[in-house]
């Protein structure tokens, strides 16, 4: 019975295999077509060098071949990833494919490959093996896939940018999906080696790459079965249209392309996306026992936590900053407003890590900031939410603050693999932390639902959730309030002050003065890139170069949207600090009018 | 001298392949692997105008053409328009492409069978010149001629009309195009159709040069494809012009000095440094990345 369908059954094995290769970087939103090239080094030098069947015996043969083709496989993939490592999309695609042909033409020109003729190599494969090896591979991804190393490079997926302000050293992981793809792509070619008795390089060309990708998208490159299932799929075709008569000829490419279209266009997460995906929420309930996460040392209360001196940012000519000298100490609430193009974002990209200054100096937490990474300023204690939302899109709100959750967190992954006890320990406490955090932002109803289906308010508040996760000295949010109605603002407002008051030094930009007024310990006004004030609130709001920013100077006739945005700051400037919910809506200065401003320009 | 010219002729013909493929993926960020199977394609109808349809080389260009606009727009709107707003468009605008072409080919092997075709004896002229001490054809000329006038048409059409600047609009930023009264929808066609329909071009000229088509044909120039619009620079049509008559010289002249076994070492050894040391190309822009 099994007899009958040996062969169908191990080229689905191994195509799942060569699809599981691609699976390895698709997760990290890699797209690599380098892996023909893996899979041809390690099956030629598999077979080359290692002992005879007939000398050792068949499983031992096999054994060190594979052993061979995978070291093969992930050195190449290291020779191959350090200089491509910064390529993405097409132009990684490309690079790699460039290897693998340059890898079939050198081994085509080859004596020892037996060039064009190939090389013979014994039958020594059997179902049985086949299904072993892709068993193993799958149970590899398998435990990967909930892992913090898993959901690392789902992160960097989504959002390469954000998943290195989360701490995540997005090279080294990149790397690593990358070698694991050249070992999984050198299993396959040792193993494919051992089955078709003849190898010949152009057995890994180009159409070779292509079925492989095809094979993990169609399957679903976001579940580990996905590949499997991919690989059933394009084996099953042909064979079953053979079964039910279709001639060979040009039908049976024409239908399996048509399925193939068929299947990607109406199925968008690949035919895993059929099987139903557990959402999983922690057991017990969110209590603030934080066993099993990494201790973070914070700065005493009126430590420096940001000294900015003389610095500056310059655009082909244009200083979006300069000159700043800024110091925040911890524990305060520092609210940073002015204009638009005031150059705020640029100063707090500059803080985080994200943009180098082009003058002057800043040390964060100790780090100073240049040179240093952004995920190890990130791993300083720095979090931070983005202008428009930099949220992983794909993943659920949990899995998001999860990801957040990376820098106090610990690696599970190879502690996965063997079942652990303290891994799932450990997962449990990311996953508290997690339900802590979300429920702090008033989420944990929302917590299995993907981010972006969210409303805009609840995306900029599970932002906070996740910046929150990585439990930072220093917080920075820029414009949490943006999109949010008056209620909405006025309950961040008190988050903010409830977060402050657990000692975290927070640095917000916002719009909305009346909210900054009313939440900040201390208020920096930046205008043209340049600090022209800076204190408590009440004094900045009477500050008349402050008002002349927002209002333009008294003689001249401010344009409509200017003189409302100022009517803002003007209008709460004399207001007690809880003027913010007494705003008349309609009236000049209603709390909604800078953000309806800001969305038009 | 003989050689330069070769490379020249088969550069020009990359160079017009290369083009459509560098149209579509400069100003809608799509790589549209269905591509050569157009070029395939119109080889084959080429040919069967010629030698069914009575017509003579030149007035099935036209033809083949008009024939590739179509294909153009069935691309765009079977393949990629039902993926416009899915977060995975990348990945899947290339695996349904992949999976038309696999239609396209499978119903060329239905109509023209597996073998290769020729075009009918006595299609050609014999005319030919001796420039510089080297031998060439009329065809050779008028193939070089054609490619030409059609990248400096493509190339006026996309600097000087109403329809290239909505392309360029639509290149820079989709959104703020539609806002501006940018039929995008329309733009993202018209683009698909004139890239095919250069594409097509160049699969009827190349089966001229070498009167031969083949299923796979599409296939082995792709990659060719590929590396010269990465040489040239992504998006950028005279990189890829640049890239495609380098590409033919290198190829004529690794065949000449090194053996033809290793020509494609070379393409990709030149794509390979170029990537390294140039990402974004001899010509291309870096995109800047936005926070």
């Amino acid at each position: 019975m099994l007899g009958q369908y040996a062969t169908t059954l191990t080229f689905i094995a191994l195509g799942a295999i060569f699809a599981y290769s691609f699976y390895a970087v698709l997760i990290a939103g890699q797209l690599s077509l380098g892996q023909a090239g893996f899979a041809a080094l390690a099956a030629f030098s598999g077979a080359y060098l290692a002992p005879a069947p007939d000398d050792v015996g068949d499983v031992p043969s096999l054994l060190v071949a594979v052993a061979i083709g995978m070291s093969v496989g992930a050195l190449g993939a290291v020779v191959l990833g350090l200089p491509t490592m910064h390529l993405r999309g097409v132009f990684l695609a490309i690079a790699t494919l460039g290897f693998a042909e340059a890898v079939r033409v050198v081994l085509l020109n080859q004596e020892w490959t037996g060039g064009a003729q190939g090389l013979g190599v014994p039958r020594v494969l059997t179902v049985g093996m086949a299904w072993t090896a892709l068993a193993l591979v799958a149970y590899w991804f398998w435990r990967m896939g909930r892992s913090r190393y898993g959901r690392a490079l789902e992160a960097i997926r989504e959002d390469e940018l954000a998943a290195r302000s989360m701490g995540i050293d997005v090279g080294r992981h990149r790397l690593a999906a990358f070698i694991t793809a050249g070992a999984v792509a050198g299993l396959y070619g040792v193993l494919y080696a051992y089955y078709v008795r003849l190898i010949a390089p152009n057995d890994f060309d180009f159409v070779a790459a292509v079925e492989g990708l095809v094979t993990a998208v169609v399957g679903g490159s976001t579940m580990f079965l996905g590949p499997l299932l991919g690989s059933g799929f394009q084996t099953i075709v042909p064979e079953i249209q053979r079964a039910v008569g279709v001639e060979a000829g040009w039908i049976r490419p024409f239908l399996a392309s048509l399925l193939l279209l068929v299947v990607i266009l109406f199925l968008p997460g690949g035919l895993a996306s059929l099987i139903p995906r557990r959402t999983r929420m922690p057991s017990g309930a969110a209590d603030d026992d934080a066993t099993g996460l990494a201790g973070r040392r914070h700065p005493e209360a009126g430590e420096p936590v940001v000294t900015l001196s003389g610095l500056g940012k310059e655009y082909g000519g244009v200083h979006a900053v300069r000159g700043v000298d800024l110091e925040i100490r911890a524990g305060e609430v520092v609210g940073l407003i002015g204009p638009n193009g005031a150059g705020k974002t640029t100063l707090v990209n500059m803080i985080s890590g994200l943009v180098p200054p082009s003058s002057g100096s800043a040390t964060v937490l100790g780090t100073t900031v240049g040179s240093t990474p952004v995920h190890r300023i990130a791993a300083a204690g720095v979090s931070r939410t983005f202008q428009h939302s930099k949220l992983f899109n794909r993943l659920s709100a949990l899995e998001n603050v999860l990801v957040g959750a990376h820098l106090v967190s610990r690696p599970t992954f190879l502690r996965r693999l063997f079942w652990l006890p303290s891994a799932r320990r450990d997962e449990q406490a990311a996953l508290r932390q997690a339900a802590r955090c979300l429920e702090r932002v008033g989420l944990s109803e929302l917590a299995a639902n993907r981010a972006e289906s969210l409303s805009y308010g609840d995306q900029r508040r599970l932002e906070i959730a996740r910046a929150l996760a990585s439990d930072p000295s220093l917080l920075i949010l820029d414009e949490p309030a943006a999109g949010m109605n008056h209620v909405e603002a006025a309950r961040l407002s008190e988050l903010i002050r409830s977060l402050a008051r657990d000692g975290l030094t927070i640095l917000f930009i916002e719009h909305n003065v009346g909210m900054v007024l009313q939440t900040c310990t201390r208020v920096v006004v930046l205008n043209f890139g340049e600090v022209i004030a800076s204190g408590a609130p009440d004094e900045v709001a009477a500050d008349p170069a402050v008002i002349e920013a927002y209002l333009g100077s008294a003689e001249e006739d401010a344009d409509g949207t200017g003189a409302r945005a100022g009517a803002t700051a003007a209008g709460t400037g004399d207001a007690p600090p809880d003027a913010v919910a007494n705003l008349r809506p309609g009236a000049a200065g209603t709390l909604d009018t800078p953000d309806a401003t800001r969305d038009a320009t | 001298m003989q050689q330069l010219l070769n490379g020249i002729f088969i550069g020009s013909i990359y160079a017009l392949f290369a083009i459509g493929f560098t149209l579509v993926f400069g100003i809608l960020d799509r790589l549209n692997l269905a591509h050569p199977a157009v070029f395939a394609a119109s080889a084959f109808v080429g040919i069967e105008l010629v030698e069914r349809g009575g017509l003579s080389l030149w007035a099935a260009l036209p033809v083949v053409f008009v024939f590739g606009a179509v294909l153009g727009l069935v691309i765009e709107r079977v393949a990629f328009r039902p993926l416009k707003n899915r977060a995975d468009a990348h990945f899947a605008g290339l695996i349904s492409s992949i999976a038309l072409a696999g239609m396209l080919i499978a119903l060329l092997q239905w109509r023209y069978g597996p073998d290769t075709r020729r075009f009918p004896p006595g299609s050609f002229p014999d005319t030919r010149f001796e420039v510089f001490g080297a031998q060439v054809t009329l065809v050779q000329v008028v193939i070089l001629a054609v490619s030409l006038a059609l990248m400096v048409g493509l190339t006026y059409m996309v600097t000087r009309t109403r329809l290239g600047r909505g392309m360029r609009a639509v290149a820079e930023n989709p959104t703020a195009a539609r806002v501006l009264g940018v039929n995008v929808d329309r733009v993202t066609a018209v683009t698909f159709a004139i890239s095919s329909a250069l594409g097509a071009v160049a699969g009827v000229l190349f089966a001229i040069n070498v009167n031969t088509a083949q299923l796979g044909m599409g296939a082995a120039i792709e990659l060719k494809g590929l590396a010269v619009i990465i040489v040239g620079g992504m998006g950028s049509l005279p990189g890829a012009l640049i890239g495609g008559l380098l590409l033919g010289l290198a190829e004529v002249f690794a065949v000449q000095h090194i053996g033809s076994s290793w020509v494609n070492v070379i393409a990709f050894g030149l794509l390979f440094v170029i990537l390294l040391l140039r990402p974004q190309g001899l010509l291309g822009a870096r995109k800047v990345r936005e926070v």
